[in-house]
């Protein structure tokens, strides 16, 4: 009881068609900013319950629904004389094929034999055509003739359906509140009307009618109306004050949801994010399937309420559909990066068969994200490496900052292998810069799945070839010669370094202690100084853009 | 199980469907007819018997059940254009235009488009069966398995109108691991879906007889007993009935209380109006063409199937009434059909407009007098 894919064509950033496939259980969506990550679960939501923006999409049609793109080259042909068809929003929700046989049928644009699910369209409608032609005729329409679209579902058997017919409820949540007039969250109500059986609200109208009832026959309210029908004289009829009969769903409109006897509106947006998703997850009407829509959690919880939130998720998913965007490693990490979806581009990769994502679900602190959505990543160990790194790319590179390129240098502590192998499952360009040790055979060891004839084009492990020694002793150790201060001293002076690092040594050996003693100072003065500086070569080939 | 249950008029046949589909709690059940009148006649039992429809049960017309489950879900295999709904035709469709000789010409079934649908894409009626068989066909049984699993119960009322491919897909329905409950009354064949010339020797309506050359292979039981009484004839109209079709098993009647003027009746034109005024029968006509006492309720003989009347008054055709003089006189079967159908209508008394002679003595009608 799943959606299994989703296809969204012209809606919003989507031009043309757009597909994604979807896991059974938990799904998240990462990607940069504008690739598309809120729009996807607005199109499920839109496609599912009707709603968009917490309004119901019939009353909202708007040309902003549309591809920008789709909609000018639209316009250009009806300009120039030359019009091509009205463009149409298109979005199709296939079903895993085990939810209801009567949405079966090949409507769709799989055109595959048989699948189970559903169409939502916005399109324009043929029986406007002589209004229609007016408008082509005219040749100057300035924007999309919305007057003449329909917003209208079909299943895949060709049947027109309702939303109220369609067999999975979704919920959404994010931290927008749409309210109702009545100030409750439409999202809320939703999901609580879901909430109930069909019983049940049978019971709640009944319940609502006699409060009404109630109203009406009160004593005070009684008293009034004799009071004002002998008062207006004007007036033929009866004058009498009432409640609302309103329409058939009057109940819906007066219900508030409350936490601690606090109108749900007025706690706060972290709480109020947990509790629709507390409520989304308790869902258990067993003849629906549902799915739930999380948009950026991250963004108003706290570390604590966050980590309640995704033991919440973690619990359910099992049994429960849940698609969340995120921008934080931190989320993504916890809730294992095995169910990643990677947005780029409008492409859709996604993370299988991760090993370290145990790891990394344990240990949630690292920048995983920041891997997956850079266009090449630069790994290094530490701050001090981080800093000498961008330092070597700005001087390499015309000023620039790596990140400006897209490149991101990410420290990665003692986890090279574990982020390696996320950048071998996205096939993400990497160059590890590491230090030798002095022991290049256990290095090469280590790297063995990247380095000779397992070699990937996309990956480069960069160190230093050279082994160098020396006397030194810190204490009753000998000094580490091959990390990266004693090289980039070898490739530079003492002289410039004391001049960076505002010193005096008389040694290359005291300023080797110093420097070790120092590190970030040195890296930061290093990062700061105008001075040009010599970089080893295997610095200057992790930072080489090829 | 599947099951055909041969009815008499009157013997509750849409009751019974009604009552079998109200046992059913959880899965979905179809129940569908020919005829609109019958369909209404089913959502009234309904509401009589349950006050609604259950949610689990669809209650649909053949032909909308077909255009919904047997055309749409994969019409384009055959055609990708929307099917605009159903173009209910009476005689045979398609026609391309009349030779020199004046013989009709029609579009070949090649032409999909002109051969299934008219000008406005609206599939006609006598090919939409077809149209079905044809997809499921194409799709190796996709049309047959999804119905099947949509509804683990399909009843059929009033399965002696199907005919041609629409046996073809009750064949398949058979073969099914739904349950199939079948009900009718091969003597009441008033309307055909279609003219189609495929399995034109079952269109005598030996419903029964299909099932038993063709379905050999399903597990179908024939219960010609069940449902063999009439409740609503009285015994005098019930015999005369059974004489109309003596090939068949012939049916029972409840006792009824009589009422003073029961049985079944020949009334002069000339004592009609008179008739009507004394005892306020419903008229039933063969068409519209029949002139009537507008005054009074009137039906054509096809759409009074299904309906209860205390009495009636028939106005028969010409071949009727040399039948009904003459037994060995020719009457085309559907004739006969429709015959049938007005008779058993009626509760209390059957009046056919005839102009007997003082002589005129048949067997189970009475000569009217006016008093």
């Amino acid at each position: 009881m799943a959606i299994s894919k989703i296809k969204i064509c012209n809606f919003k950033g989507f031009k043309g068609l757009f597909t994604l496939e979807l896991n059974k259980g938990l799904n998240i969506l990462v990607g940069n900013n504008e690739t598309g990550k809120s729009t996807i679960l607005e199109a499920i939501h839109l496609a599912l319950t009707g709603l968009y923006g917490g309004k119901y999409i019939h009353n909202e049609l708007s040309q902003y629904l549309f591809n920008n793109e789709v909609i000018e080259e639209y316009l250009q042909s009806v300009n120039d004389g030359v019009p091509i068809e009205p463009p149409s929003v298109l979005i199709e929700i296939y079903f895993d094929g085990s939810i209801d046989p009567v949405f079966e049928g090949n409507l769709n644009t799989d055109h595959a034999t048989k699948a189970e699910g559903l169409q939502f369209k916005i399109a324009y409608n043929d029986k406007y055509n002589d209004e229609y032609q007016k408008v082509v005729d005219s040749k100057q329409p300035s924007s999309l003739p919305i007057e003449y679209y329909e917003a209208s579902w079909t299943s895949f058997a060709r049947d027109s359906i309702t939303v109220r017919s369609i067999p999975i409820k979704s919920a959404m949540i994010d931290s927008s509140n749409y309210r109702y007039q009545n100030g409750s969250d439409v999202y809320i109500s939703r999901i609580v009307k879901d909430l109930l059986s069909p019983e049940e609200i049978t019971s709640v109208a009944q319940a609502h009618r006699n409060m009404r009832d109630g109203f009406v026959k009160d004593e005070a309210i009684k008293a009034i109306n004799d009071r004002i029908s002998k008062e207006s004289t004007i007036i033929d009829g009866k004058v009498s004050i009432s409640v609302d009969l309103g329409t058939k769903n009057a109940w819906e409109n007066s219900l508030v949801t409350q936490v601690d006897e606090i109108p749900f509106g007025y706690i706060g947006k972290g709480a109020q994010c947990v509790v629709k998703t507390e409520l989304a997850l308790t869902h258990k009407r067993a003849q629906n399937a549902s799915i739930i829509l999380l948009e950026e959690p991250e963004s108003h919880l706290s570390y604590s309420k966050l980590n309640q939130l995704i033991a919440a998720i973690e619990g359910k998913y099992s049994d429960k559909q849940i698609i969340i965007s995120t921008h934080s490693s931190f989320v993504a990490n916890k809730l294992d990066l095995n169910n990643i979806v990677l947005l780029d581009n409008h492409e859709t990769v996604k993370i299988k068969d991760l090993d370290s994502a145990g790891f990394f679900k344990k240990i949630a602190g690292y920048d995983t994200l920041r891997l997956m959505l850079c266009k090449k990543a630069i790994l290094v160990e530490g701050d001090s490496d981080e800093l000498v790194v961008q330092k070597a790319y700005i001087q390499q590179h015309g000023g620039h900052l790596p990140i400006q390129d897209g490149i991101d240098v990410i420290s990665v502590g003692t986890s090279f292998l574990r982020f390696l192998e996320i950048a071998k499952c996205l096939k993400r360009p990497t160059a590890v810069v590491t230090d030798n040790d002095g022991d290049i055979d256990a290095l090469k060891k280590k790297y063995a799945d990247y380095l000779g004839n397992n070699k990937k084009p996309f990956i480069k492990i960069c160190f230093d070839e050279a082994v160098d020694s020396g006397t030194l002793k810190i204490g009753k150790n000998d000094y580490n010669y091959n990390t990266l201060e004693p090289k980039l001293l070898k490739a530079n002076s003492r002289n410039l370094f004391n001049k960076i690092f505002k010193t005096i040594y008389a040694t290359d050996d005291d300023l080797r202690k110093y420097m070790k003693q120092n590190k970030t100072d040195c890296a930061i003065a290093i990062f700061d100084t105008s001075e040009t500086i010599a970089f080893p070569d295997y610095i200057l080939e992790a930072i080489k853009n090829d | 199980m599947n099951k055909l249950i041969i009815a008499a008029a009157g013997s509750g046949k849409t009751t019974y469907l009604v009552k079998e589909s109200l046992k059913i709690k959880a899965d979905k059940v179809l129940i569908t007819t020919f005829t609109d009148a019958n369909e209404r006649e089913i959502r009234a039992k309904f509401i009589k018997l349950n006050g609604s429809i259950p949610e689990n049960v669809t209650v649909q017309t053949w032909f909308s059940f077909l255009l919904q489950h047997g055309v749409k879900p994969y019409q384009d295999i055959l055609m990708a254009a929307n099917v605009m709904g159903l173009m209910l035709v009476n005689n045979k469709s398609g026609f391309r235009f009349n030779s020199k000789r004046g013989f009709p010409v029609y579009f070949s079934e090649a032409d999909v488009r002109h051969y299934y649908f008219s000008s406005d894409m609206k599939i006609y009626s006598d090919k939409i069966a077809k149209f079905a068989y044809v997809v499921n066909e194409k799709t190796k049984g996709l049309i047959i398995d999804r119905i099947s699993r949509i509804y683990p119960h399909i009843y059929i009322d009033e399965i002696q109108d199907l005919a041609g491919y629409d046996l073809e897909l009750i064949h398949l329905l058979l073969q099914t691991p739904s349950n199939i409950i079948m009900v009718g009354d091969p003597r009441q064949v008033t309307y055909h879906t279609h003219e189609e010339a495929k399995n034109n020797k079952y269109t005598e309506s030996q419903i029964e007889q299909f099932i038993c050359d063709k379905c050999k292979d399903t597990v179908t039981e024939i219960d010609k007993t069940s449902l063999k009484t009439t409740h609503r004839n009285c015994q005098a109209i019930c015999t005369y009935a059974n004489s109309i079709f003596p090939e068949h098993e012939p049916c029972d009647a409840d006792e009824k209380k009589p009422t003073g003027h029961d049985g079944v009746f020949f009334v002069k034109p000339a004592d009609v109006d008179e008739y009507l005024k004394r005892y306020r029968p419903s008229q039933l006509r063969y068409s519209v063409a029949t002139t009537v006492n507008p005054r009074y309720e009137v039906f054509n003989f096809g759409e009074s199937k299904g309906m209860t009347r205390s009495r009636v008054l028939i106005y028969p055709t010409k071949s009727m009434v040399d039948w009904i003089n003459d037994h060995s006189s020719k009457l085309a079967f559907e004739s006969r059909s429709k015959f049938y159908v007005a008779v058993t209508r009626a509760e209390y008394s059957v009046a056919i407009v005839y102009d007997y002679k003082n002589k005129t003595d048949i067997l189970g009608i009475q000569n009217y007098v006016l008093p």
